[in-house]
């Protein structure tokens, strides 16, 4: 299942109730893979939240709601932030972060990421991609300008420090606009960099 | 079976004294058992609550009670689930895959048992009452397909 727009979907309990909204993507160990999301309260007002959602106790991820068992299952979000820091991972500051290539070119900053979550079998989640508010570096190619919204894919172990996100220079060439057809961009640039290497 | 929509209003009659004791306002489901714990009543002398072992009958133009006495003021159990925000006519219905199904139009339940048979959603759709999760105030919560 692949979904974006993750910011700001609802984390709703079996009970029904809704308990917090997602505020950003943390990855795990060093690679793509989603470690958890840190919180923000619901409603106009609401800031960051001191618990976070593991992915471990994420029950589902669909197209309106992030389902959990209860609020129980919410964790200190330095756990997580911690866990994520210590192998090499994000701290939680995904969206907002700027893009660059390995070449040196800033591409925009995230606005939001495209997860796709693996079967029940692996219970994994991964970040396949970010969509992004272009900085106006790909308009020359005809990809949007300054302020247009793009896919862009990521291979599946991606570089995030919390300030700048490192993509290859080579996801250019695989850059989207629509989510309908981002799957086979996704599977041609990894097709693409397995190849190279 | 009876539906939340027919059944609100009905008159709700002692069967020891003839006389009407109160109007059926609204229902209270437990979503545990998936089943109405109790009926709202308006227009009765001493409380707002009646609890569903009290009911008599649930007939097609009334609800019978053995006298007015069955009607009573919320006990904790029906005290919880009214605090959560019990309404389910109208709330967003959600999957426990996460997915909107759409706005839970009406309830249908059995009149015998209480026991809710069906959810009705807008666009004619409807759910199996046994797919029932939760009742919270954001939305209904079904076990997905």
């Amino acid at each position: 299942m692949r979904t974006s727009g993750v910011a700001k979907r609802p984390v709703v309990t079996l009970d029904g109730e809704a308990v917090a909204q997602l505020k950003d993507v943390v990855f795990a160990a060093g690679g793509g893979a989603v470690g958890g999301f840190t919180l923000a309260g619901r409603g106009l007002f609401s800031g960051p939240l001191k618990e976070s959602l593991p992915w471990s106790s994420v029950l589902a991820l669909g197209s309106d709601a992030v389902m959990i068992a209860g609020e129980d299952s919410l964790a200190p979000a330095q756990d997580l932030l911690d866990a994520s820091a210590s192998s090499g991972g994000s701290g939680g500051n995904v969206l907002g972060s700027q893009v660059l290539t390995d070449s040196g070119t800033d591409l925009g900053t995230v606005r939001d990421v495209i997860i796709e979550v693996g079967g029940a079998a692996e219970g994994s989640c991964a970040v396949i991609g970010y969509e992004i508010t272009t900085s106006g570096a790909l308009e020359h190619k005809g990809m949007g300008h300054k302020g247009a919204t793009l896919l862009i894919p990521l291979p599946d172990t991606v570089a995030a420090s919390g300030e700048h996100l490192i993509v290859p220079a080579s996801a250019v060439d695989f850059v989207g606009n629509d989510l309908a057809g981002f799957g086979a961009s996704v599977e041609a640039f990894r097709a693409q960099l397995g190849g190279r290497a | 079976m009876m539906r939340f929509s027919d059944a609100d209003g009905r008159k709700i009659v002692s069967t020891s004294s003839a006389e009407t004791v109160g109007k059926v306002s609204g229902f209270v489901v437990d979503p545990v058992t998936r089943s109405v714990i109790a009926v709202q009543v308006r227009r009765a002398d001493d409380g707002d609550t009646l609890r569903w072992p009290q009911v008599v009958a649930f007939g097609s133009d009334a609800v019978t009670v053995e006298a007015a006495s069955a009607i009573t003021e919320a006990d904790d159990e029906v005290t919880a689930l009214l605090g959560k925000d019990h309404r389910l006519v109208g709330k967003r219905v959600l999957s426990t895959a996460g997915d909107e199904l759409g706005t839970l139009t009406d309830v249908e339940f059995d009149g015998a048992s209480g026991s809710v048979t069906r959810l009705l959603l807008a666009d004619n759709d409807e759910i199996a009452g046994v797919r029932l999760r939760g009742v919270g105030s954001y939305a209904v919560v079904v076990t997905a397909e």
